[in-house]
């Protein structure tokens, strides 16, 4: 039962893990993406047609992070050029995309909700590992490794924490900022086009069932930290895991659902609390 | 530009802009669905012809609008009332969902009011712990009250599943509510119910209050600048958790409504996202009242054509999501420069 | 010596403000040269032209004796000339030495050579002879650090000309001095100082050559060994200054306040208590605590009645008055109208059964901004629509109509003209003199030595000593400010 849990468990990790990079990335850079969960949803989708098309999952999987990276840059901009508020743009975008998508599957594809894609080829496996596991193990070393020794991953860190300063210094900030959006959705993109090729083998217009949100609520737990992070989706994916055979023997799924909010809400106000007591201003 | 921004009527000249820029996120919302439509077959221009019959064309198809319309000023208002505060409360979807669990299984025992009051109270206990956070420990209330809408999706089903669930129903929903606790028609046969006025009443009440009361006045100042209502004197903390409490009653009232006047029962997807084009319409109007009004009914309106566009055409309902996500994005973008 | 840096017939308008009117400057390679001028005279503009940050509507920008034209600051960086802003670009959550790279990394390969990097600060700093910890965050340095990182950052991008916008707006006494020996060293390495300043004393110590700016024009370029300081300060306010000098208070009361604790001082009716001590000494600590926006140990009475469990709206109705030392955050909202501004803190008082009447509120806030002289056009105006020294004037009326038994005043005269000055100083004094108790804080040494009838000093964080107002003091109290007993 315990290897059983954590099998899944890491299957179940590596989207959130990847999409939790991507949000980690544009948050370091001082934007806080909650549409990773639309950009999961293209990815998804977008991943299973060109994989059914070409019959080969990498172009599917590329073709995913291609699309989430469009939508990535397109909401960046709205934020970057256009002034409009990031929360607001990201519901905004997700709200339009699964529009967008649940009118595409009726109109064009003319089924209800899933969709089965003849000649899906899925990621192939060793060992139980899939090749977008390994992505995200890599992914988390690097990216902190980056943020600390690369001249992008400075310049990213100053945008984020002091966005006119950085201008004032010759940083083009909203271009770095479109940067990171863009690998958000890359990522996120990715993340979604494992939902399909790594684990269901459909599509379905509510597969991402707020695994964006656990993402977001992963790199807050981990305070945008890539370690501390990944370490955040896989105890959310354990949850996950867990719920899924608990399910049976009577204890609430519902409830166990609800664990990852809560635990950021926990994280926040402990946060919170600390930061309160070190500068002592009370706000009234 | 801020989203706390209040309004400040008066000019003709101002009003014109502020027209035109409310416009403008519709402009591109239709533009953006006709390219939709072009690419999937569809004339955009016969099918908003139709739309805006669907909305508007006749006594029977206002009043559908109208009904439309209701949940969303009650989401509206409640985001308009945060947002005022300068409390950025994204969690007026779980109060409206929570309310109308609780408005739903009191009607049952205990009659209409006693449903309408729950349903308050239900929606201010889900506002009341991330206002609580917020205004004692500043802990930043986008996040939590993101969070607690999940929170909140998850214990509702759970209760519905575990104790409330109605025999006989497939799906997992609460027993109906008798006929005499619903709330009543205004327009038989039409489907437009009494939650309207309630609505429209606490709308016109909260033009008076924000502009001419105390409280109005301190909820004003402490969203334009804490730091300077702090230092007047105002408790910026018990504004703050006033602000979110209110917002949570006005949405778990607006979950009341639903549930008494048009559901009758509490069913799964309860909500197909009221408190989210809430946002959207608080945004639109700028947080003030005449704005939050027309902005519910703009998007009552596509709401409810949609639907019956669907039966008319095959154009999916999906559609209207995309504009009206597209009119929440870019409800507050700058187009031009200001100032 | 030749023409480093200059401007030929430079005008700038933003709107109806004329900022520069043709202005022409000549800053001559190897010297420190001082800009003087108040607040709005146009300094800041002609800087960012200079730098390239801004362009000129007419005129032109010269390097080394030919025009150039400068699109942006890049193409400043690129001429050698480096600005350090009023306001320091520094990335708080950035090490000294990330922040010293930052844009202009030197790198093997994909990664930031830190090894490097780390050579080359430590050999800049040597080469200016100041020691800075590299390894610190941005945050937790004092900000006389933080501008010499910045200072460092302009000469690692190559600069030999540097402009400072106000660098000593924000230092301790002890810190100025070492800035100003940090710019004179600079100068005898051969480099060119532009020091952007409204400080006389400091101006005339550091500068080779002055020139005073008023209302965008250039009044005049001098040597400065040919000019003195009454006929600076005349050449910068542009007549003459009327000087009350230091008129102690007729008639002392009872204590109105009473603050216990670290910081342990007493306020009486009809007296005006100074508070120094050079920036960051707890000075902040202090005005939080006695008007209630900071959690207080120890006991703090007004007028006889314990308040310190009393939260700010209560302090002020039991007779407080505030006037922020920063009026653009806390002192005003800048987006809220003038009568919101103005009926802030009283708005219960005016409000009936919790409603306040429209008729109400507009004939207090006008008798209010009437009485202390501000110039608006309509009350629904936002504050922002005002200019400085008129926004002071609605906070200083705000406050001062109440009538407070106790005023605390932080730096009320910052960001205003000579001539504002002169009339918050006498409206202070009325006040005082009509028998309220005043707390004075201020980082002007002058204006604290020309109003106090005493002067409590602080040092880190205590009170280092208590001295009689006046311009005799001003020794002993620069003493006590450092630490030093007053001999």
């Amino acid at each position: 039962m315990i290897t059983g849990i954590l099998t899944s468990a890491l299957l179940l990790w590596t989207p959130l893990a990847i999409a939790a990079m991507g949000g980690l990335l544009h948050r370091v850079g001082g934007v806080v993406n909650i549409g990773l969960e639309g950009q999961m949803l293209v990815g998804a989708l977008i991943g299973a047609l060109v994989s059914g098309a070409t019959g080969n999952w990498a172009l599917g999987v590329l073709a995913a992070g291609a699309a989430g990276g469009v939508v990535g840059l397109l909401m960046s901009l709205c934020v970057t050029r256009l002034g409009a508020n990031e929360i607001i743009a990201g519901l905004g975008f997700t709200i339009v995309l699964s529009g967008l998508i649940g009118y595409l599957l009726r109109s064009v594809f003319d089924v209800s909700g899933t969709l089965r894609v003849t000649g899906l080829d899925p990621l192939p496996r060793v060992l139980g590992l899939d090749p977008l596991f390994l992505l995200a193990v890599v992914l988390v070393p690097v990216i902190a490794w980056s943020l600390r020794n690369t001249a992008a991953g400075l310049r990213l860190r100053a945008t984020g924490d002091g966005f006119d300063a950085a201008t004032a210094l010759g940083i083009p900030a909203n271009g770095i900022r479109d940067i990171a959006g863009t690998i958000a959705g890359m990522l996120a993109g990715i993340a979604g086009s494992h939902l399909v090729l790594g684990q269901v083998g459909l599509f379905n217009e509510d597969m991402v069932a707020g695994r964006g949100f656990i993402a977001l609520a992963a790199f807050y737990f981990g305070r945008a930290r890539p370690l501390p992070t990944a370490l955040a989706c896989l105890l959310f994916a354990v949850f996950d895991a867990t719920q899924a055979r608990l399910q049976t023997s009577g204890v609430p799924a519902q409830l166990i659902q609800t664990l990852p909010y809560l635990v950021v809400i926990a994280v926040l106000t402990a946060t919170a609390v600390r930061d309160a007591r070190g500068k002592s201003r009370r706000a009234g | 530009m801020s989203v706390f921004q209040g309004s400040n009527p008066g000019k003709y000249s101002r009003a014109l802009t502020r027209v035109v820029r409310a416009a403008v996120p519709f402009v591109i919302a239709l533009g953006l669905g006709g390219i939709v439509l072009l690419a999937t077959g569809h004339n955009p221009l016969a099918f908003y012809q139709l739309l805006v019959r669907e909305a508007f064309g006749g006594v029977d198809r206002i009043a559908a609008t109208l009904s439309a319309a209701t949940p969303l000023l009650f989401t509206g208002l409640a985001t308009a009332i945060a947002f005022r505060a300068g409390v950025f409360n994204v969690g007026v979807e779980g109060g409206f969902v929570f309310g109308g669990l609780i408005a739903a299984t009191v009607a049952l025992q205990a009659g209409l009011l006693a449903g309408m009051v729950a349903g308050a109270l239900a929606g201010v206990l889900v506002s009341a712990l991330p206002g609580w956070l917020k205004a004692r420990w500043n802990v930043d209330e986008v996040v939590t009250t993101l969070m607690v809408n999940f929170v909140v999706a998850g214990v509702t089903g759970w209760l519905v599943t575990t104790f409330l669930q109605a025999k006989g129903v497939a799906n997992s929903a609460t027993a109906l509510i008798p006929q005499g606790s619903w709330l009543p028609d205004l327009l038989p046969p039409y489907g437009l119910t009494a939650g309207v006025l309630v609505a429209l009443a606490l709308v016109v009440l909260y033009a008076v209050w924000i502009k001419h009361s105390v409280l109005g006045y301190e909820l004003r100042q402490t969203g334009l600048n804490p730091r300077f209502s702090a230092a007047q004197g105002i408790r910026v903390g018990r504004v703050i958790m006033v602000s979110m409490l209110i917002s949570g009653a006005i949405a778990g009232l607006g979950g009341a409504v639903h549930a008494l006047g048009v559901v009758h029962r509490f069913v799964d997807g309860f909500s197909p996202g009221y408190g989210f084009t809430g946002i959207a319409v608080a945004l639109l109007g700028r947080n003030s009242a005449v704005g939050v009004a027309l902005g519910a009914v703009l998007f009552g309106a596509l709401a409810s054509a949609g639907t019956t566009a669907q039966l008319f055409s095959d154009i999916p309902l999906d559609i209207v999501d995309v504009l009206s996500g597209t009119v929440m994005i870019f409800a507050v973008v700058r187009l031009w420069r200001q100032r | 010596m030749s023409v480093r840096l200059g401007a030929r017939g430079v005008s700038r308008a933003f709107g109806a403000v004329r900022a520069n009117q043709g202005v022409d400057v000549e800053v001559r390679a190897g010297t420190v040269h001082a800009v003087v001028g108040e607040n709005g005279a146009g300094k800041t503009t002609l800087m960012r032209i200079l730098y390239g940050l801004d362009q000129p509507d007419s005129g032109t920008v010269v390097i080394g004796d030919r025009p150039v034209r400068l699109r942006g600051a890049a193409d400043g960086i690129a001429n050698g000339i480096g600005l350090v802003p009023q306001e320091l670009a520094m990335i708080g959550s950035l090490t000294l030495l990330e922040n010293l790279v930052l844009g202009a990394e030197p790198r093997r390969g994909v990664r930031i050579d830190w090894a490097r990097a780390r050579a080359e600060a430590e050999e800049l700093a040597s080469d200016v002879g100041v020691e800075l910890p590299w390894t610190a965050v941005a945050d937790t340095v004092s900000i006389s650090v933080r501008q010499q990182t910045e200072i460092l950052r302009a000469l690692r991008r190559g600069a030999d000309v540097l402009i400072l916008d106000e660098p000593t707006a924000a230092l301790a006494p002890a810190q100025v001095d070492d800035l100003l020996r940090l710019l004179r060293e600079l100068r005898d390495a051969g480099r060119t100082v532009v020091f952007i300043s409204h400080k006389v004393d400091e101006v005339l110590a550091v500068a080779d050559e002055i020139t005073v700016m008023r209302g965008g024009k250039v009044i005049t370029t001098r040597r400065a060994d040919a000019v003195d300081r009454a006929e600076l300060i005349e050449l910068i306010v542009g007549e003459h200054v009327r000087t009350t000098g230091f008129v102690p208070s007729a008639v002392i009361g009872d204590e109105v306040l009473t603050v216990d604790g670290d910081v342990a001082l007493s306020v009486r009716a009809g007296e005006i208590v100074g508070v120094a001590g050079i920036a960051g000494s707890g000075q902040d600590e202090l005005v939080e605590r006695v008007v209630g926006l900071r959690p207080a140990g120890g006991r703090i009475t007004l007028s006889g009645k314990d308040i310190t469990a009393l939260a700010v709206d209560r302090r002020r109705a039991a007779g407080l008055g505030y006037i922020s030392g920063e009026r653009r955050a806390e002192g005003l909202s800048m987006d809220a109208s003038l009568a919101d501004n103005a009926i802030a803190g009283t708005h219960r008082a005016i409000g009936r059964r919790g409603w306040l009447a429209p008729s109400k509120v507009r004939r207090y806030a006008k008798r209010v901004l009437d009485s202390y002289s501000v110039r608006y056009g309509r009350l629904t105006a936002a504050a922002r629509t005002l200019s400085g020294g008129n926004q002071q004037r609605v906070v200083i009326g705000r406050e001062l109509d109440r009538a407070p038994a106790l005023l605390v005043a932080a730096g009320p005269t910052r960001g205003v003209d000579v001539l504002g000055m002169a009339y918050i100083h006498d409206q202070l004094r009325a006040l005082r003199d009509n028998g309220s108790g005043v707390l004075l804080v201020s980082e002007q040494l002058d204006e604290l030595l020309e109003l106090s009838d005493r002067i409590v000093v602080l040092h880190g964080g205590r009170v280092a000593g208590e001295l009689p107002g006046g311009p005799e003091s001003r020794t002993a109290v620069g003493a006590l400010m450092l630490g030093r007993k007053a001999s």
